[in-house]
């Protein structure tokens, strides 16, 4: 049994920017290009869009990234839905599921859902983007963190992947796997940042960050943005691109207590956000034709296969070829635009963004050819808040 | 030579978890209401929600919940030090804290590993509250 509105909304827009190491320009210009590419992508005018939804990336805690005042940037009068988002990984899917609500009761019939960043300096580099930039010393126990070498999302990470791979006997070499993989993806994704194909040795050879963590453990840092334009299944079906339906949507946070009463590392809000997402498209995980899942470290994507009931606890890896840089050997279809690992880190609307391309068959190369059930997920936090959607090419 | 890697700060509510680790006391915040150890410091529980609570003393044992090892440097103090062992250690009364582990060999360090609380004076004015194996 689904629910009613599984197949009543869709995605009809889809806007990627250049992505990457692209100086000059802010996070406002970035969603402007992205708005721009949607819109012509579904063949609508600047008048059609109704609403905006926004979600600033790390540029947001800067005080430098895109807010409310991008409505007055975009020059977009009259809007019926606005808001500023904020679950951090989980915040893009939020976006469209909020957005598929509203259009679906007629609150709003395009809605335009924007992640734009842009921390990326000439001359700086991604780990100081990222990691120290525009952060004030913290006061009170915070302040132990510093004290102890303690620093940035990499170790919070890193922290709950050496207690998973610990307690389920995962390697790093296991890790290396699950980054070959999305890097062959990612020689086939013209968006992509890195396109270089990998082997199982260059994965090792990268420097460490934060062991268990290597370089090629860590997805990119990006600029760029991504416009989704959600609108009902009937205005989506004469529109100039091929829709991709809503079927499922769900959310799962389980917060993060540091006690013993709670769990870290082996466990994700994908369970929770998957349960219902699935409930709601009336499918389950024997369903799944492809997966595009939110990949800040290559762990996340084991920790989230698992979740979503794909594969058993500790045994994700399963899914993996030995060397899959071996041209001979299948791959599992997961994050086939190479994911944040090898393509471009636009927090949660990377997965969406690649689950739009798979839905609509336009992945050219990299395509896959079973698209029905294509099941993307969104993880911020460190673990702490997750949110699901699952698209298909189908109305019904 | 100075110490020079960063110091805590801390501010009026923490002050008293500052000063006994400079009598080398762990202090955690217990709710009684919930019977009910919490760290790091609120002024709420967030089981029950009550603001009733004292400093007890921890005794000071756990087990590693899980470690890395640092090899990024995000701050020149850490130069020396790189590669360096961080953990988090789960302790007997139930909140976990994130420390430093010493006195172990890396090869050493595995989850579950049992630890007892040691009191690195790193100044006269700090002291932080580390962890080395039982």
């Amino acid at each position: 049994m689904s629910d009613p509105i599984r197949g009543q909304t869709a995605i009809c827009g889809l806007g990627i920017t250049e992505m990457g190491k692209v100086y000059g320009h802010d996070a406002s210009w970035f969603a402007g290009e992205s708005i721009k590419l949607a819109i012509e992508d579904a063949g609508l005018q600047k008048d059609d869009i109704d609403g905006l939804l926004v979600n600033p990336g790390i540029t947001g805690a800067f005080g430098t990234g895109i807010s409310i005042p991008l409505q007055g940037y975009l020059g977009l009068r009259n809007l019926r839905l606005l808001n500023h988002m904020n679950s951090f990984g989980a915040t893009a899917s939020a976006m469209v599921q909020y957005a598929a609500f509203a259009v679906h009761h007629g609150m709003a019939n395009y809605v335009a859902c924007i992640f734009s960043d842009a921390p990326l300096q000439q001359g700086g580099s991604a780990g100081a983007a990222y990691g120290g930039a525009g952060r004030r010393g913290p006061s009170g126990m915070a302040s132990l963190m510093p004290a102890f070498g303690f620093y940035g999302a990499n170790t919070s990470y890193a922290l709950a992947a050496r207690r998973y791979m610990e307690r389920y006997g995962v390697t790093n070499n296991d890790l290396g796997r699950v980054s070959v993989t999305q890097r062959r993806y990612a020689v086939d994704n013209p968006h992509a940042t890195m396109r270089q194909p990998l082997t199982l040795e260059d994965y090792h050879n990268s420097r460490w960050i934060v062991e268990p963590f290597h370089l090629l453990d860590c997805c990119l840092v990006s600029n760029g943005a991504v416009c989704t334009i959600v609108t009902t299944a009937e205005r989506a079906r004469d529109l100039k691109s091929s829709p991709a339906y809503v079927w499922g949507m769900g959310q799962g946070h389980p917060g993060n207590f540091p006690h013993a009463e709670v769990e870290v590392g082996t466990t994700s809000g994908a369970t929770i956000a998957g349960e219902t997402a699935y409930r709601m498209a009336g499918v389950g995980p024997e369903d799944v034709d492809i997966c595009e899942f939110y990949d800040c470290y290559t762990y996340t994507v084991l920790r989230t296969i698992e979740d979503y009931g794909l594969a058993k606890p500790g045994e994700a890896i399963g899914l993996y070829p030995e060397d899959p840089a071996d041209p001979e050997a299948e791959l599992p279809t997961i994050n086939t635009g190479g994911g944040q690992l090898s393509s471009y880190y636009m927090w949660g609307m990377t997965p969406i963004s690649e689950g739009v391309i798979q839905a609509r068959g336009s992945g050219g190369e990299r395509q896959i050819e079973k698209n029905d059930i294509v099941l993307c997920s969104g993880n911020g936090g460190t673990l702490d808040t997750h949110g699901t959607l699952i698209l298909s090419p189908n109305a019904n | 030579m100075a110490y020079e890697k960063p110091l805590p700060n801390p501010d009026e509510n923490t002050q008293p978890f500052f000063d006994g680790l400079k009598e080398h006391r762990l202090l955690l915040q217990y709710f009684p209401s919930a019977d009910h150890y919490q760290y790091p410091y609120s002024d709420r529980c967030y089981k029950d929600w009550s603001t009733d609570w004292e400093w007890r003393e921890s005794a000071g044992n756990g087990e590693v919940y899980t470690w890395v090892r640092m090899h990024q440097l995000y701050h020149p103090s850490w130069k020396a030090e790189i590669p360096y062992t961080l953990a988090v250690v789960q302790l007997d009364e139930g909140p976990r804290m994130h420390t430093n582990l010493v006195n172990v060999p890396v090869e050493d360090v595995h989850v579950g590993l049992r630890v007892k609380v040691v009191f690195d004076d790193v100044t006269d004015e700090f002291t932080l509250p580390k962890f080395e194996p039982v």
